[in-house]
């Protein structure tokens, strides 16, 4: 009897723990196999604004080498950045933060600096580790050498730089409006439109929600492409001479003015948006497109027509003149035509 | 909300395109300008992507059965309402009531003794059933060949297996032995039942044998995956937009306003539809190149959308 007592707890206890190990290791299974979190973007907020006192307006200048690379980030306001024929940096913020530059670099030629940063807050007065980087205020004027390499980012602002080497700017909102820039722009807004003028160099356009509108814009170098794109929005490009352009929107349409150049490489593609290009009648190009729910027409008569049979996505191809430049337009829903500028 | 505002059901039909120009026209201008129908579309969205994206992974195969397909909806959406960790706290607590009665305790012990074994038996039996499958289809194409490396001692029992995998050994030479041994648990599946059907052969087999074994099993994978692809690189295409949705589904509410959040919607959907009609295309017509040059504009737009809203987060994130 007291054996059978001892058995039964045996196995009672057996039991138990069988159980619990199972319940454990299924468990520990279960949560081992829930993938991680994606890490969180961080608040914006981080660092303490430094507001000048009574709001006056600050102003500030410094020594730089021809080829300064400047680089700035900006809260809130109007941003103007102008090329002069100075070898110096002069900023102004009106209403807003104060003014400090922070030498990232010197020139081994000149030791001038090649390298700065312009802060919101003035680093001989403010030791603040904490201290807001960005500016910020009503106004926000930057002068810089005509060679200058010019990098922005911003958050709220309406970006415009005229007369400088190279351009980089970011906006997470605002418009970017760029002139006479040399050696190439990089320019990207998530709402707002893009807008370049007599520039000329690689061009790498992005708008979310906007329009990119180009002028007068040239190759500087051999290779340099032209990009731009826009989620929603149109892209209008007039007498952009260049050889590789990658230009795309998904609900907007696309219109082209002026001539393809030799031996260029051209695409042009919607989702949901027209493409028309108006170019001179003695063009020489070879022409490719693919359109879903859309139509084709062309002003100017294709030589070598082939076109695949009526079905729910066309395509077809054909040259005008010797064909010497390479055209792909490609839509799913939208017109493409071709018309005599 | 104003009195302007639209109930589901006319914001559902909005979204099943079932309205007139016009009365999209203006729901369009109204979701722009008020955030709670912005939110209500959203919702509405959400809800219909969810759907639809259970569907398609089903349609996009042809052999699997509709009842399994409803079976995975349900699943799906009961592991949505119901998460895992709940369910097994409440067993939990209910075991801990029934520990105090020995006789259960007993009984749950060996349920689990005889689950243990009972699905390591499904898993033996599924090797196998994997196997014969194989054997099915491939009798149905009716093909053979000898393969020429083989060793002279075995090749007639190898000729004679050939039969019975005949699209596996035609395309042979496209895989490389290095890859296929990877798969080990597939190997030891083939080799068990290739070894238990010959029980009178030879019993010493080479590697290489057992590597042409390997072969047949790893062929029909290889060519249901050429038949899937419609255009080629889709499937990184695919690869790619499924690793973006998954960041941007976490990060969208955080980063895009309303109304950004809607212009965003808009696009994705018009991208989503071209994909979805040219890929039906180019399954229907292989050959329409226009059709193929479509698809990839739309992958390619649809990789740019996502990355618009990392791009932002990114961005959002350097500006602290």
């Amino acid at each position: 009897m007291k054996r059978t007592k001892k058995i039964t707890k045996f196995g009672k206890t057996t039991s138990l723990l069988l159980f619990v190990g199972f319940l454990c290791i299924s468990v520990v299974s279960v949560f081992a196999q829930k993938p991680p979190k994606p890490p969180q973007p961080k608040d914006w907020k981080v660092g303490r604004k430094i507001i000048n006192e009574n709001l006056i307006p600050a102003e500030k200048s410094i020594a730089v080498d021809a080829n300064v690379n400047i680089s700035l980030c900006v809260e809130s306001g109007n941003l103007k950045i102008n090329g002069w024929q100075r070898d110096e940096i002069r900023a102004f913020v009106s209403q807003g933060s104060q003014i400090g530059f922070k030498v990232l670099q010197k020139s081994k030629q000149n030791n001038e600096s090649a390298g700065v940063m312009a802060l919101g807050f003035d680093l001989a007065k403010t030791a603040d580790a904490g201290a807001d980087e960005c500016l910020s205020g009503d106004e926000i004027q930057i002068d810089v050498p005509p060679n200058a390499t010019v990098n922005v980012k911003s958050r709220d602002s309406e970006t415009t730089i005229e007369s400088v080497g190279k351009v980089r700017v970011e906006n997470v909102g605002g418009d970017i409006f760029l002139n006479n820039i040399a050696r190439g722009v990089e320019a990207k807004t998530f709402e707002g439109d893009v807008t370049v003028g007599n520039s000329s160099g690689a061009m790498d356009l992005q708008s979310t929600t906007g329009n990119i509108v180009v002028f007068d814009a040239a190759s500087s170098e051999i290779g340099d492409i032209f990009k731009a794109k826009t989620n929603n929005g149109a892209i209008i490009l007039k007498d952009v001479e260049q050889r590789q352009m990658e230009v795309g929107s998904n609900s907007g349409a696309i219109n082209f003015s002026g001539a393809f150049l030799n031996g260029g490489q051209y695409n042009f593609g919607t989702s949901n948006g027209s493409i028309t290009l108006a170019i001179p009648q003695n063009s020489s190009l070879k022409l490719n497109a693919s359109y879903g729910y859309g139509a084709f027409n062309t002003d100017i008569p294709l030589e070598n027509l082939i076109k695949s049979m009526p079905q729910k996505a066309q395509n077809l191809s054909g040259q005008i003149g010797k064909g010497d430049a390479s055209i792909n337009l490609t839509t799913y829903s939208g017109a493409l035509r071709i018309k005599k500028q | 909300m104003t009195e302007k505002c639209f109930d589901i059901g006319m914001i559902q039909a909005f979204l099943d395109g079932e309205l007139s120009a016009q009365t999209v026209d203006n729901i369009s201008h109204h979701i722009a300008l008020c955030d709670s129908c912005a939110m209500l579309l959203i919702e509405a969205e959400e809800e219909s992507a969810f759907a639809f994206t259970a569907l398609e992974q089903e349609f996009s195969n042809p052999l699997v059965p509709t009842h399994r397909l409803w079976a995975k909806i349900n699943d799906s959406i009961e592991s949505e309402r119901k998460p895992i960790w709940q369910s097994v706290f409440i067993f939990f607590v209910n075991l801990k009531s029934n520990f105090s009665n020995q006789t259960i305790t007993a009984f749950a012990s060996l349920l689990i003794f005889i689950g243990l074994f009972t699905s390591i038996l499904i898993l033996r039996n599924d090797n196998g059933s994997n196997l014969a499958t194989v054997n099915t289809t491939s009798k149905q194409t009716g093909q053979s060949a000898v393969s020429p490396v083989l060793n002279p001692e075995t090749r007639g029992t190898i000729v004679n297996k050939a039969e019975t995998y005949p699209s596996a050994i035609k395309i042979k030479n496209n895989l490389k032995p290095d890859d296929s041994r990877n798969n080990k648990s597939d190997f030891r599946a083939i080799k068990a039942v290739y070894v238990g059907g010959e029980n009178n052969q030879s019993s010493s087999k080479t590697s290489l044998e057992s590597s042409k074994i390997e072969f047949r099993k790893q062929t029909p994978k290889v060519e249901t995956r050429a038949e899937s692809e419609n255009i080629a690189g889709e499937e990184s295409y695919v690869k790619t937009i499924a690793a973006l949705t998954e960041t941007v589904n976490s990060r969208k509410d955080e980063v895009l306003k309303p109304s950004a959040r809607f212009a965003f919607e808009k696009d994705l959907a018009v991208v989503d539809d071209a994909i979805t009609k040219m890929k039906a295309e180019v399954k229907k017509n292989p050959k329409n190149e226009g059709a193929k040059q479509v698809l990839i504009s739309s992958y390619q737009n649809k990789i740019d959308l996502l990355n618009s809203v990392t791009e932002k987060t990114e961005l959002m994130a350097s500006l602290k």
